[in-house]
């Protein structure tokens, strides 16, 4: 039992340790944005794909923002992905298609395999343009995001891009504030430290491209995984593509509001990772591919991150059951120094990390909100314990994924 | 101590070292002092223009009185809404009489004027001038921005601290400093030894000897676009070379360095993950990548985007992009020397620099 919690201990340090290394890189280390210059060149014709299940509240102001973009309009086909919708989705489409004539062809799907990934899958057959750009439908694209959005795919390496989520309904309440916080950390340490350090910037499924070539060198999408964006990441790093990370590249979007949809989101997606963890991690790892050593590394621990919910938990119930056992492996000062050590630098690696974001991100204020992180933290590690053990409990019963949409907290138009 | 008010007191202070922390955020929550979304850039786009086309706005309302100015050869002066000072020059043959006929002298009003506009030497601009002439301004100047409506000329040494636009052609004299954005819609002309960060063009000409560069580099027959244009790549995992002469007719994607022989012709887009060095009369077709250093040699021709992470250095005769299909020039420094045109922008983050023709 202690070999099994010093092992939990040691997986926990390499997170801390991940954690220290991004937010110091990001602080103060190179920073890469190569592509991001690129504003003048022949751009290439683009496909925008936008994934929408009973999007009513939402669809009319994606479309309207894509419609006032700068990009040559005569290189650019809107595809609304209109996902068996059964409100007014397919009603403020087809307005638009009429307003827009030549700009926007919609794929309603009215039967088929349920997800984002299968709804993506049959819309292919509309797309014959090399650079596929990816949004969610309750997301807001500014004038000059698809034109960043492009740019790196002239780098021939690159098979994915991701850009950065902004929370618009940040101020609502307790949650929303949290999730803006974790969504700084999440994108303006996180990812950019993994492109600043070229290891494995991952693929949100949103505010995102992907190069149609390597899409299909990769086989598609794979309408089997629950987070079709994690499992994109790791097919194209297998496949000797890489997914960058544009932090400049903002975009709105609406996070939950309530917690149940919250936790209805990260389950799912704790499901997904967990899912792209079985599928890749040990072939990411040890097996022959292009990926650099850095990448391989980088990318298991990335895999990692929702099985860390469910580790903790059993590292405290075994330090428990190590305590009432009364064994104690290190004694005195040294025990006395770790706990110490570990309590002044463990738990505040992932604080420090949202702390740096949001000054990077020149907020001030919000940093007081810190400590109020503790409550998403617990309700994520139980959350995604629960996933993971459904999870074990669905291989065992045989049962299906089920794809939980988010739901949608805007105002009807 | 009764037990029971022990207890109460360990909770009590329990529950309040647990909540001091929670005070501060607790407030916030309550006032929503920072509970903004974050801000977005939603419609800038990154235009090079846009300070340009603000001010020019801004000064919408000097119109009438640059007219005025103009026509009975008159200057006048007052204060913007926003209380900005402005002086509105209207005579060509005497501009400078309020106050700027003094050398070193340093003049913090917003500047107009309807007609052309020329500046003494030895005198810094620290408020935003228009000239809805020519501008022609005089050696070692000190600018904080510029708007021409028609050319705009700098004399040797001047500095521009934040933007210039110049809607006919811009050019730079001698050992410039140009900071931050430099504009034309018809051509931008830097002289040797000048510097910039981010310039945009039809067409940008670097030095004396640019016309040179159309005849000499090779040429860039109907290349295709470099990301639709050929979706085929071919992988390496080491260092490469490409032999003197050789024509590749695909995209190539090396994870080492790359040397390009004298001569040879990419017909497609070419990456490197280290350094990347083409010799002269080298021609790509597509775009030009490379994650560290690249240096690229006399007489090349290139037509997408060019993109060095670390360092980028361009010979004399080196062309980059078409008129009818600009591209971008971009790294975080580079030295360029006289004789490169580049059509459309060139972009240094850091430190752009024009050096001698070796």
């Amino acid at each position: 039992m202690i070999y099994v919690l010093y092992a939990i201990v040691f997986v926990i340090c390499v997170y801390t340790g991940r954690h220290y290394w991004f937010t110091l890189n990001r602080l103060f280390g190179f920073q890469r944005h190569p592509y991001i210059d690129i504003d003048t060149a022949d751009w290439p014709p683009v496909s925008v794909l936008v994934a929408a299940h009973n999007e009513e509240k939402v669809i009319a102001n994606i479309l309207e923002a894509l419609m006032t973009v700068k990009y040559p309009a005569d290189k650019m086909l809107v595809i609304p992905v209109n996902d068996r919708s059964t409100d007014r989705t397919r009603e403020i489409i087809d307005k638009f298609v009429a307003d827009f004539p030549g700009r926007i062809q919609p794929f309603h799907r009215v039967g088929g395999k349920g997800g984002k990934a299968a709804a993506l899958k049959d819309a292919m057959e509309l797309v014959d343009t090399e650079v596929i750009l990816i949004f969610d439908a309750d997301y807001i694209p500014g004038a000059g995001l698809i034109k960043q959005l492009v740019a790196p795919f002239f780098d021939l390496e690159v098979g994915g891009v991701m850009g950065r989520v902004v929370p618009m309904n940040a101020g609502t309440n307790l949650l929303t504030r949290l999730l803006d916080l974790e969504r700084s950390g999440g994108y303006q340490v996180d990812q950019q430290a993994r492109m600043n350090l070229r290891l494995v910037p991952q693929h949100g499924g949103t505010v995102a491209g992907v190069r149609l070539s390597a899409l299909r060198e990769i086989g598609g999408w794979n309408e089997n995984s629950l987070t079709e964006d994690t499992d994109l990441t790791y097919r194209l790093l297998l496949n000797g593509w890489k997914t960058v990370y544009q932090n400049r590249s903002e975009c709105y979007e609406e996070v939950p509001e309530v917690w149940p949809v919250r936790i209805k989101q990260i389950m799912r997606w704790a499901k997904g990772h967990n899912q792209a963890m079985m599928t890749y991690g040990l072939r990411l790892l040890l097996g022959k591919h292009r990926a650099t050593l850095r990448e391989r590394i980088d990318g298991t621990l990335l895999l990692g991150v929702y099985a860390m919910a469910p580790i903790t938990l059993v590292g405290w119930a075994l330090a428990l059951g190590v305590f009432y056992q009364g064994v104690a492996p290190l004694h005195g000062v040294i025990a006395l120094l770790s706990l110490t050590a570990y309590a002044a630098l463990g738990n505040l690696a992932a604080f420090f990390e949202i702390a740096a974001a949001a000054r990077l991100d020149g907020t001030r204020k919000r940093i007081s909100l810190l400590p109020f992180l503790i409550l998403g933290f617990g309700v994520s590690i139980f959350s995604v314990s629960r996933a993971a053990v459904s999870q074990v409990s669905d291989l065992v019963t045989g049962a299906e994924f089920h794809w939980d949409k988010t739901e949608r907290f805007r105002k009807v138009l | 101590m009764n037990p029971i008010l022990a207890v109460g007191a360990l909770v009590f202070m329990v529950s309040l070292m647990f909540l001091l922390p929670l005070i501060p955020g607790l407030v916030e929550l309550r006032r929503k002092s920072d509970a903004l979304p974050l801000q977005v850039v939603q419609q800038n786009a990154g235009e090079i223009r846009h300070f340009a086309i603000g001010f020019r706005e801004y000064i919408k309302g000097l119109e009438l009185t640059m007219q005025r100015c103009v026509a009975d050869g008159t200057s006048a002066t007052g204060t913007l809404p926003d209380g900005e000072e402005y002086v509105v020059l209207g005579r060509t043959d005497e501009p400078l009489v309020l106050a700027l006929e003094q050398r070193d002298a340093t003049h913090p009003v917003v500047m107009a004027a309807g007609t052309d506009l020329t500046l003494p030497p030895d005198a810094t601009f620290s408020k935003d001038i228009y000239a809805g002439g020519q501008f022609i301004g005089g050696d070692k100047n000190i600018y904080r921005a510029i708007l021409g409506e028609r050319n705009v000329s700098l004399g040797n040494s001047s500095r521009v601290l934040r933007w210039v636009h110049a809607v006919g052609e811009f050019s730079a004299g001698l050992g410039c400093r140009l900071f931050g954005r430099v504009s034309s819609d018809s051509l931008i002309r830097l002289q040797a030894d000048c510097s910039f960060l981010r310039l945009n063009a039809p067409r940008i000409e670097i030095g004396q000897a640019s016309s040179n560069a159309d005849a000499t580099a090779p040429s860039l027959n109907n290349p295709a676009n470099a990301v639709s244009g050929m979706s085929r790549r071919f992988l390496h995992d080491d260092d490469f070379e490409i032999k003197a002469g050789q024509v590749i007719t695909s995209n190539i994607v090396i994870r080492g360095q790359l040397h390009i022989r004298s001569g040879a012709r990419v017909c497609g887009s070419v990456k490197s993950v280290k350094d990347m060095v083409l010799e002269d009369g080298v021609a790509v077709e597509g775009s030009l990548i490379s994650a560290r250093k690249m240096r690229i040699g006399r007489h090349c021709a290139i037509h997408g985007p060019v993109v060095a992470e670390r360092e980028l250095a361009i010979a004399s005769g080196v062309r980059c992009g078409t008129l009818e299909l600009p591209t971008t020039v971009s790294a975080p420094r580079i030295e360029v020397e006289e004789g490169v045109v580049v059509f459309g922008t060139l972009w240094a983050r850091e430190h752009g620099q024009v050096v001698a023709s070796q």
